[in-house]
């Protein structure tokens, strides 16, 4: 973490818009980071606070009727917001590949598991459909399947969770992508099987050196895994750094309550997220000002109107975007990481 | 004897499917038109003409000379040979086998491939010459009319060209004995035989065990001569040896059961193709010789007839009259209700259609053992609207009103009206309340009873109102049609007043009046429906069957048929179907059969 | 999947015998008698007795459909002689055996059905996967609308429209008529043309509007949208993932339609004038000839319980969740 190589992936001011029939839902509004290969970033937030959709964004998966994509989105330095389809389906599973949250609706109930591993192999590499076969073979190994060679031709029906989980990191790995993302890859597993996918996909990095994107609504599962973290709210990003950094001396009292409410390994992962009294605000209308600030439990201590009329920067490196600046945080949300549900409420 | 049924609505009026045969009779009025009934009158000068005109002129009937009966016959001005003729029907023919033929659509096409002792040469104006087909003349009676002896003539072949002799028309009758020929007529056999079913104990299995009738019965003293010995003098034997059954039928091609599927011609044409149920086609007979033949030509090179076709197809494809359809006609199909008019209205269809009256007269019968007053009787049949119910069966195209029991279509006929039904077409209702008013029966109570189809059910709803407002109460029966006729037929059944239909097998009077109206044949399924036993009746029955002149019969049946229905009143008659039929432009020819009621295709050709 | 085959056979064996048992006992049921139909004008009990005697009508109900059944798995002798297995009887209305009629008859009605049904379906789902690929554009709404068109119409209605138009006033195409696709495949087709486009216009609204709805669905489902994140293309992810996941309600939907359309041969053949099993149900009802008509349930019920068991066995082809179960 010292020394900061070329990002392999940078985005400057992305914006992802939906027009609907009762305004622009702005679901990405106007982020900006850079990831070198063989790190990880963390993105967490609430849900609908942009974050899969920003990935969805980085691979272009979003239908073009229906979306505005504005702001860059460099991979290797090739600008993929204005690539043609073509290009992108070249990338897509070869160079950057995705891992969904619920493994049971992302693979295909109706073709074998070995089959959709395959499959972009020989897409990709034009391999033959025996060699493909041998390659998803090896995948299910590498990724932990016992008896690959087995179980390569059975349905996912067929799978357990965890193991469905695995086989769809398998179809994502396949072709040694450089970038990875990884969207609430361990949300639908139990607590013991999310430690293990999380141990794959540091193993896997370590022996490829392929940048992850690391998306989740949980700060329990970044902590050990990820180098960097993002934190987004409401489109933007309102706290980055590297995650020691973040979460331990949180900058931004939105990243503080989430903090606050951190389940342990050992607690029930089922149970809502709760962090922050108060709804996420609406993307049709956000509030003005810090977006946050209607939830926001120290806008006095900022002073006046500030933070219902002037917007917070996030700053270069690591900094939030937040009007009380990080001295004040430092002495509001302290250098430790609380645990429990209340917090420090002046 | 006769059908009556009831049941099925007149062919032009109801293009629903077939109902059940059975009851076969049910075709009477109804969808295969039935059988052989009259001849005469039909309609004159009105071929081709739309509704409206008057067809009760009298009949124009006779018997042929020898001379009469001599082939060829003239040829059709214009008409040349060759060319595939079209036949759409609805139904497909349930039988081909002369012997089980009764209907009008088999009537019609045995004609093509069936020869009979006798037949009938129509014009296509109505006028209608009995003549010998394979006979010489239409028979020569002896013995007081019990003996009738037929002679063939020269030159007659099968369809293989062996020649056709008088054994082969007493294989062709005793084959009608056996347990398989159940739907055709009866009449020789029962004249020859004993009367209801006993006839078959004469023969049991039919020729098929090698027994014959005795020569005392039936003889065939040479290869050239047939006698027929009856029991009783039957004057009306030249018509009964016009039936199909009564040709050749050649002992070695003889299936039995399965000649139903493929009997072999003496007729122009032969059986080609048949698939049953499916189509029929006909082809040339190369060994029919037209010098023997008075009636039949030999234009088209073949008949392709196909089954299944609903009267609005067949009336959409003559009207459309493209392709294949041009040369195309039905013997039976009737132009469909619902197209009357756009073929009234198109110019062009002027010259390819007909409107006829058919043989068949529909009734409401008075139940004489129930009403026993004559005035409550009299009363019913002033107050029947005959008119209203010929609006419901279609109007004027589909039927025309009955003024007397008899059909236009038999020898004799007059249309007397003596209950002033055309001045009165809705009825009379003040005359029958005076009637009723008389009797003494004012509210007189009415079990009337009719079948549960769409067109009997509106019938009744107009002569429900009629005879209310003739000062009647009414009380409606609605019977399953499928077991109408046996309900009505019941001697002891509960109803005061329905509806019978008949058709004489042949143009003479005699197949009309004595089977509805001879007291002595009042029996359970029997067709004398109203029960009308009257000893003057009887008496006069039998007085003019004695005549053995037929011709000089006919006038007689018209008057005594005119005596029942004034003085008896056992039933009063209610309208004549119509055949209304239209055909491809392409086909010249084609005339009505007033006896079968058809569409003749023996003088077709295509242009 | 053999065991389920075996299973669903054995089934419908089950369901086929006992079809064939309540229409034999109906038929006996029924006021009118079959003797009466070949009775002619002057029917008395006598010669019904002869009749019945000829159509061995006069043994118990029981018995006869005893002898019935034991004649469709060994044959039997019948008064016209031996009738070799399977021996549906012998037609007197027909004078054949019941076995020629049908197999005269069936390939019509299997002709006009499995025909219309093979247009309709890939007209619908191919209209559906149009609509669906272009969704919200005026393509949809062309396609959407158009396929609605004749949803509610009658074969009776729309056929005879059909013929007038095609046939009577364009003069496009000939009538109808069924020519055996062994003897003359060109006349076949072209001889099925109308009532299979009648058909199809009929039947091809369902399986637009639930191909489209079934596409819609699935394209956003997420394993489309992981195997667009695979890389694969726009057009192979719908054709090869989408298209799957939404024809399984459409092969429900197919199966019961195939039941409709043999239960509606009998209006579609009359509308048409054809000659298929539909017609000869009618008739043999309208006949009274119980041999035929016992033949026309037997097939007609087969025919149904084979396509219910086809559909079945393509859906477990489509749907390997299925397969197990």
């Amino acid at each position: 973490m010292t020394t900061t190589p070329a990002p392999f992936l940078t985005l400057r001011d992305l914006r992802v818009q939906f027009p609907t029939d009762d305004g622009v839902v702005k679901a990405v509004d106007g982020l900006s980071l850079a990831l070198p290969r063989g790190r990880t970033l963390g993105i967490v937030g609430e849900s609908g606070s942009g974050k899969s959709v920003t990935g969805l964004a980085v691979l272009g998966l979003h239908d073009p009727r229906s979306t505005r994509i504005s702001g860059s989105i460099l991979l290797d330095g090739q600008e993929l917001t204005t690539a043609p389809e073509p290009a992108l389906e070249k990338l897509r599973g070869a160079r950057m590949a995705m891992v969904f949250q619920d493994s049971l609706t992302a693979l295909s109930p109706y073709y074998t598991v070995g089959r959709q591993i395959a499959e972009p192999f020989r897409k990709h590499t034009g391999a033959s459909r025996r060699d493909a076969r041998l390659r998803a073979v090896e995948m299910l190994g590498k990724v932990g399947i016992p008896n690959p060679a087995r179980r390569v031709d059975d349905y996912p029906h067929q799978f357990s969770g965890g193991m469905r989980q695995r086989a769809m990191i398998a179809m994502a790995l396949v072709c040694d992508p450089e970038l990875l993302i990884a969207d609430e890859p361990t949300t639908a597993l139990d607590v013991t099987v999310q430690a293990q996918i999380l141990d794959l996909l540091g193993d896997l990095q370590r022996q490829t050196g392929s940048a992850i994107v690391l998306i989740t609504h949980d700060l329990g599962v970044v902590a050990g895994t990820v180098d960097d973290l993002l934190v987004m709210y409401a489109g933007r990003a309102v706290e980055y750094g590297p995650v020691g950094d973040v979460l331990g001396a949180p900058r931004h009292p939105y990243t503080w309550g989430l903090l606050s409410s951190v389940p342990r390994l050992t607690s029930d992962v089922t149970k809502p997220l709760s962090p922050v009294p108060g709804a996420p605000p609406s993307l049709l209308d956000p509030p003005p000002g810090c977006p946050f600030h209607p939830r926001c439990a120290y806008t006095e201590r900022v002073g006046g109107d500030r933070c219902r009329t002037e917007r917070p920067e996030l700053p270069e490196g690591r900094g939030a975007a937040c009007h009380l600046g990080p001295e004040r945080a430092r002495a509001l949300f302290g250098g430790a990481r609380r645990t429990g549900t209340g917090g420090d409420r002046p | 004897m006769f059908p009556a049924l009831p049941a099925t609505p007149s062919p032009s009026a109801r293009p629903s499917r077939r109902r059940g045969r059975h009851a076969a009779a049910a075709l009477a009025a109804g969808a295969l038109v039935l059988t052989a009934c009259s001849s005469g009158g039909g309609g004159g000068g009105t071929r081709g003409e739309g509704p409206g005109s008057d067809k009760n002129v009298s009949s124009n009937y006779t018997i042929g000379t020898a001379a009469d009966s001599k082939g060829p016959a003239p040829e059709v001005p214009g008409a040349r040979k060759g060319g595939t003729v079209g036949v759409l029907q609805r139904d497909a023919f349930p039988h081909l086998d002369p012997g089980q033929i009764y209907y009008s659509d088999v009537l019609t096409v045995q004609m093509l491939y069936n020869r009979t002792l006798t037949t009938y040469r129509v014009d296509g104006k109505g006028r209608v010459t009995l003549v010998g087909d394979l006979a010489t003349d239409t028979g020569t009676p002896s013995d007081g009319g019990r003996t009738w002896t037929y002679t063939l003539k020269d030159g007659l072949k099968f369809e293989d060209g062996s020649p056709i002799t008088s054994k082969d028309i007493r294989w062709g009758v005793e084959r009608l004995y056996a347990s398989f020929e159940t739907d055709g007529p009866q009449y020789i056999q029962q004249w020859l035989s004993g009367e209801g079913t006993t006839y078959r104990k004469a023969l049991p299995d039919g020729p098929y065990g090698g027994k014959h009738l005795p020569s005392s019965v039936l003889d065939t003293p040479d290869d050239k001569t047939i006698v027929f010995h009856f029991a009783t003098p039957h004057a009306d034997t030249p018509y009964a040896v016009a039936m199909p059954s009564i040709g050749p039928v050649k002992a070695e091609k003889d299936g039995q059961r399965k000649y139903d599927n493929a009997p072999f011609s003496s007729g122009p044409y032969r059986v080609g193709d048949h698939k049953v149920g499916k189509s029929l086609t006909l082809v040339r007979n190369e060994h029919w010789d037209p010098a023997t033949d008075p009636v039949r030509h030999q234009y088209p090179d073949r008949f392709e007839i196909s089954f299944g076709h609903q009267f609005g197809d067949s009336t959409r494809r003559f009207l459309a009259d493209q392709g294949s359809d041009k040369a195309a006609m039905s013997f039976t199909n009737a132009v469909a209700p619902e197209m009357t008019q756009k073929v009234l209205d198109r110019a062009d269809t002027r010259g390819r259609r007909f409107d006829e009256v058919q043989p068949y007269v529909d009734y409401i019968n008075f139940n004489t053992s129930r009403l026993k007053d004559v005035r409550v009787r009299r009363a019913l049949a002033y107050a029947m609207p005959n008119g209203q119910i010929v609006q419901q069966m279609g109007g004027a195209t589909a039927a025309q009103l009955a003024p007397n029991l008899l059909s236009p279509a038999v020898d004799g006929y007059v249309p007397s009206d003596p209950y002033g039904k055309r001045a009165k077409p809705a009825g009379d209702p003040s005359k029958a309340r005076q009637l009723l008013k008389e009797a003494g029966k004012e509210g007189q109570e009415i079990v009337y009873a009719y079948p549960n189809t769409d067109i009997q059910q509106r019938v009744s709803v107009v002569v429900t109102q009629a005879l209310e407002r003739a000062g009647f109460k009414v009380q409606r029966k609605e019977i399953d049609s499928n077991t109408w006729r046996s309900a009505i037929s019941d001697t002891k059944n509960s109803f005061d007043i329905y509806r019978s239909s008949w058709g004489a097998d042949w143009p003479v009077a005699s197949t009309i009046v004595p089977p509805q109206y001879d007291g002595r044949v009042i029996a359970d399924g029997a067709q004398n429906y109203s029960h009308l036993d009257d000893p003057a009746v009887n008496a006069e029955i039998d007085r003019i069957n004695a005549i053995a002149d037929v011709k000089r019969a006919a006038p007689l049946w018209q008057k005594l048929a005119d005596k029942i229905l004034k003085d008896d009143a056992p039933s009063v008659p209610t309208f004549y179907n119509l055949q209304f039929s239209l055909w491809g432009s392409g086909l010249g020819g084609v005339k009505y059969h007033t006896v079968y009621g058809s569409a003749d295709p023996t003088s077709v050709y295509v242009k | 999947m053999l065991r389920f085959l075996v299973r669903r056979v054995l089934g419908a064996a089950v369901i086929v015998l006992l079809i064939s048992a309540i229409t034999f006992f109906l038929f006996f049921a029924l006021p009118s008698q079959p003797a009466l139909m070949s009775c002619g004008k002057n029917c008395t009990p006598d010669a019904l007795a002869v009749i019945n005697r000829n159509l061995g009508l006069d043994e118990p109900v029981p018995v006869q459909y005893w002898h019935y059944v034991v004649g469709v798995f060994a044959g039997r002798d019948l008064t016209v002689g031996h009738c070799p297995a399977p021996c549906l009887g012998y037609s007197f209305s027909n004078q054949q055996p019941v076995w020629d009629t049908i197999m005269d008859r069936f390939p019509t009605t299997l002709s006009i059905t499995l025909g219309a049904a093979a247009v309709f379906l890939v007209a619908g789902v191919g209209l559906g996967m149009i609509a669906a690929a272009f969704r919200g554009t005026w393509v949809d709404k062309v396609v959407s609308s158009l396929s609605l068109l004749g949803h509610s119409l009658q074969v009776y209605f729309l056929g005879v429209v059909a013929l007038a138009v095609l046939v009577s006033g364009l003069h496009w195409l000939d009538n109808p008529e069924y020519h055996p696709i062994t003897e003359d495949p060109v006349k076949w087709f072209t001889g099925m043309i109308i009532p299979w486009l009648v058909l199809s216009v009929i039947f091809v609204a369902n399986y637009t509007r639930m191909t489209r709805s079934q596409m819609v669905e699935q394209l956003a489902e997420d394993h489309v949208r992981a195997a667009r994140a695979k890389g694969l293309r726009r057009r192979t992810v719908f054709f090869r993932y989408a298209w799957r996941g939404a024809m399984t309600p459409i092969v429900t939907l197919f199966g019961i339609d195939l039941g409709s359309l043999f239960g509606g041969a009998i209006i579609t053949e009359t509308t048409f004038s054809l000659h298929g099993l539909g017609r000869l149900a009618v008739t043999s009802v309208s006949e009274t000839d119980l041999p035929t008509l016992m033949a026309v349930m037997l097939v007609g019920c087969t025919a149904i319980v084979v396509a219910n068991i086809v559909v079945d066995a393509a859906y477990a082809v489509i749907d390997p969740r299925v397969r197990l179960a």
